[in-house]
Formats: C-alpha cells, structure tokens, sequence
C-alpha cells in the first residue's frame, strides 16, 4: 500500500494537486488534518471541561442523571446527523458571527487575513468537529474525576477551601488524565470523515489563514478515493496519506491510554 | 461581606455553567432543526418516503428512501450478529484469563483497532476485495468489486468490534468475584460458570450492548463510502450485490446541489434520528431494569 517510491519525501512538502500530470503534493491535507484537529480539541476542551465539572460537583440527583443521560446520547448520534446540522446551521453562524467581525476588525493578523467567501473552512470544520467530539472527551475527564479517592476532596474541604480550590486542587491531581483524554479527542478528529468533507470546503490550498476553505486527509480520500484508479499513482498517494494519518491516530491513543492507565494505578491506586 | 474568595467562587460557578450550557445547545438547536427541516419532507412524502425510490435531480416528486432503508437493514442484520458473537468471545476470553499473552495482545489490537480512522478501514476493505476478485475471478460473480453488501458489512464488522467487545468486557468485569467464587466452590467448571452464572446475571446489559452496536452500525458512513456500492435505483436484489445505507444517501445528497435532494436528505436525516433516538430510549429503560435488580 506504501508504494510511493516514485515521489519520495517531496509528496510531502508540496502542495500541489495535478493528477493530469502526476504531480501530487499532500502537505495541504496534512496540515490541515492537523490544525482542524488542534481546533476542534480547544473546542471540545472549554467545553467539555465545564461540562464534567458541572455535572460532577453542581447537579444532583434526577438532575445529573438528566445532563449525563445528554451527554451520553450525543455521544451516540450519529456524526452524519451531526454533519447535516454542521454544514447547514452552524456553519453560516460561524460565519456571519465570528468569522465576518474578526476578519474586518483584525485583518492584518495573518489567521484572519482572508475574506470568509462562503464560511466552509477549517476553522468551521474544527469547531463543527469539537461539538462533536465533546460528549467522548467529557466523559472520559468527567470518569478520572470521579475516579479521584475522596479523602482528597475532604482534605480540601477540612482546611476551609471553597468549592472553586477544591475543584481547583482536584483537577491539578487529574492533570494527566486530562491530557490524555485530550490526546484521544485530537486521535479521534484526525480520522473523522464525514463532519469534515461536509463542512470544510473541499480545496486543494495550503494558507496561514484559517477562514480560507482546506482539506483534510480522510476528506480528501471521501472525495478523490472513487475516481482515482484513473491517474498513475493517484490511489497509491492517497494511501500514504491515509497511513501517516491512521499511524499518529494509533500511536496517539495508545499513549494516552498508558498514560490514563499509569495516572490510575498512581493515584486511584 | 463579600470577600474576595466568595466573589470568585460565584464568577467560577457562573462561567462553569453557562460554558456548560453552551456544549449542550448544540444538540437541542440539532433535534429542533433536524424536526423543522425533516417533518415537511415526510409529511409531503407521506408513507411512500418508506417504499418509494430516491427522485432524480429534477423531478417534481419527492420519492422516497427505500432502498436505503433496505440496504441499512440488510447491512446491520448481516454484521450485527458477526459483530456480537466475536465480541462476546474475545471479551470473555480477556476478561477470564486477564493475565495471558493471548488476552494481552488481543486488548492492544482493540484499543489500536478503535482508533483507526473509519474511511481508512474503508479503504483498506475495499482493496482487499480487489486484490481477492483479481486473484481469484471464480469470486467476481460472487463478490462485486465496487461493493456489496457483503463488503460493506466486512468494513462494519471491522469498525464494530472494537466497540462491541469494549462494552461486553465492562459488563464482565462488573460481575462481583464472589458469585465466581461460589460457583466454583460448588464444582463447577470454568465454562459452565461464565453460562451458568456470569451470563445470566448481565443479560439485561448484553442487551444495552447489542443495542447500542447496533446504532453504531446504523450511523456509520465513513466505513461505507467504497464498500457498500451506493446502488439506489432500485432495491438491492442480492446481499452479493451493491447496495445504499441512510447515512450514504444523506452524505450524498446534501453535497449535491438539488433542492429535491436537500429535502430527501433530511427527511433521510429526522428518520436516522428517530431511529437512534427510539434504540436509546430503550437502552435508558433496560439500564433502569437493570439497575432495580
């Protein structure tokens, strides 16, 4: 599947995409895998982490049950529906809210420099991706807190500390399962397909801006994958890089599940 | 007095939960939209949006999505089953014998195999069905290479089983020790205990696995996108065949530029959520059963 020999490293670093004369140049997929994936993670961090705070320490009895059965449903839906939402709801709101007034207020910054045409872009298929993704990294932050040994939350409160130290203090002892799940959230937006060719605006440019319309790898495969066989190397190149994409996904979260684990036998023990 | 401790303690409760609220719009703005845009298409529809063929791009008539409908069915009940009998067995295998190299290394592969990007596995089916009708051509009238609902259901199966086997290994392990212990005190052998014994007392949450399986396979696109052939003209005539999923004609249809399509999209969209909506209101009264016990 890797027979990619005839284009060496430099597949990598261009960004060009002409099959006609067998130039490919996959650095524009790449990068943007990777910065709608950064996107999506901040996304899904503020939220999700207000999330499991709120239902771990301010909601009680029907009422938890209630926000983590939500939460439990978004988890399953899905992520066509959510594509559907994303690519008709959300992405002309980004658009119109955020992405309009920071482009003409902050123009000279190099992220915003480009005029949103029609709002499909990365930073729509990010922010799309982090809703999305919310659900599965909040319940994993929302399980190491609760996971934490009582006698620390006791501590806390035994020396007087105000539910804001307490939660503070806690959450600095869950730091790594924190960032674990945060590396399982950037593994898992890496190969999300559908959210992504519906909203990020399928094109084939590399720009430091991030309102422009780009492409990821798995949407770039979703959109190219049918047609390939008709250019020589065509199919061989989106093989490549689906395997560098699928490589960092598996090693990602198998470090983020050492590390949950290793957090775990420390300090649940 | 306000101090300042008491100050910050209310800024951070108040930032915490409108955040939280924020993360929960999503989805109710998602069930209000997907209603609004779906029931008009359904209602116009009417019941042929179930028994009737996809319209094409310019017909005045809506149609209807059957046989998507009957592809995701076909799908699911093929894979479904493969899906749950594999899963039930490595999770019984690792979770009987935790500490072997057998289980260990089965574990690994399913921790890995759950974070393999669908469209990726999609790809991978998809060539080896290629390379397998091209080695053999005796299989090409079996297996048609630009897919069936035989190598859609392989990807699924791929896609699936990791889930799966996660869910039934934390029921498993959810079963006290002592019930084991006495089982075998009592004699019996290791297999007659997981039938006996274990098996008995999760049965309410097989049933949440299965279920939840099951939605999983029915909203997955990514997998299906080379594997199944996207046949929607007619309905699939044999699992040898292509054949379409709900999700597929969705994906399809809300990138293509017709309005006859946008509007089969969502009816498409509300009757996949429906679906799942209805599989997880089940699973929340199985759980409560559960629960009770």
């Amino acid at each position: 599947m890797e027979s990619l020999s005839a284009h060496g490293l430099s597949l990598f670093v261009k960004t060009v995409w002409d099959p006609e004369n067998g130039v490919y140049g996959v650095l524009g997929p790449i990068l943007g895998t990777i910065i709608t994936s950064l996107i999506s993670v901040s996304v899904s961090l503020i939220l999700s982490f207000s999330l499991a705070i709120t239902i771990a320490e301010y909601l009680e009895g029907y009422l938890k049950k209630i926000v983590s059965s939500i939460v439990e449903f978004m988890g399953g839906l899905p992520t066509i529906i959510y594509a559907v939402w994303a690519s008709k709801y959300l992405v002309p709101l980004l658009k119109n809210n955020i992405m309009e007034p920071l482009h003409a207020s902050l123009p000279f910054i190099p992220l915003f420099s480009c005029r949103p045409v029609t709002g499909f872009s990365i930073f729509a298929a990010g922010v799309a991706l982090g809703i999305s993704t919310v659900p599965y990294v909040a319940a994993i932050i929302l399980e190491a807190y609760e996971n934490i040994p009582l006698i620390y939350k006791e501590a806390c409160y035994g020396i007087g500390a105000t539910k804001y130290e307490a939660i503070k203090t806690l959450l600095s002892l869950a730091r790594p399962a924190i960032i674990a799940a945060l590396i399982l959230g950037f593994a898992r937006s890496l190969g999300e397909t559908t959210i992504v060719a519906l909203t990020i605006g399928n094109s084939m440019t590399l720009t430091p801006c991030l309102f422009s319309p780009g492409y990821t790898v798995s949407a770039l495969v979703a959109s190219q994958f049918a047609n390939a066989f008709l250019y020589q190397h065509a199919e061989s190149v989106l093989y490549a890089s689906m395997l560098v994409t699928t490589l960092i996904s598996i090693i990602l979260s198998l470090y983020a599940s050492k590390l949950i684990i290793d957090w775990r036998s420390r300090v649940v023990v | 007095m306000y101090s300042w401790r008491r100050i910050r303690e209310r800024l951070f409760k108040i930032t915490v939960f409108g955040v939280a609220t924020l993360a929960l719009i999503p989805l109710f703005h998602l069930i209000i939209v997907v209603f609004i845009n779906g029931l008009p298409t359904i209602l116009e529809a009417g019941l042929e949006f179930l028994v009737d063929l996809p319209p094409t791009p310019l017909s005045q008539r809506l149609g209807g999505i059957a046989p998507s409908l009957v592809g995701t069915f076909v799908v699911t009940m093929i894979s479904l089953p493969i899906t749950i009998v594999l899963g039930l067995f490595t999770a019984i295998l690792v979770t009987e014998f935790p500490k072997s190299r057998l289980s260990i290394t089965v574990d690994t592969i399913a921790k890995s195999l759950s974070s393999i990007p669908t469209i990726a596995v999609s790809m991978a089916v998809f060539s080896l069905i290629v390379v397998l009708v091209n080695a053999i051509p005796e299989l090409r009238a079996f297996l048609n290479p630009a897919g069936s609902a035989l190598t859609g259901s392989l990807a699924l199966v791929i896609i699936a089983l990791p889930f799966s086997y996660t869910y039934f290994s934390t029921f498993l392990r959810s079963v006290p020790a002592t019930y084991k212990e006495a089982a075998h005190s009592i004699g019996m052998s290791r297999w007659a205990v997981i039938i006996r014994v274990v098996i008995p007392v999760v049965k309410k949450s097989m049933l949440v696995a299965v279920l939840m399986t099951m939605a999983r396979i029915m909203g997955e696109t990514a997998a299906l996108l080379f594997t199944a052939g996207r046949y929607r003209n007619g309905l699939p005539v044999s699992i040898f065949g292509p054949v379409d999923a709900v999700p597929l004609l969705i994906f399809d249809y809300i990138l293509s530029p017709f309005e006859v399509w946008h509007k089969v999209a969502w009816g498409a969209t509300l009757i996949l959520l429906l679906f799942y909506m209805l599989i997880f209101s089940v699973v929340k009264v199985v759980v409560k059963e559960v629960k009770l016990v």
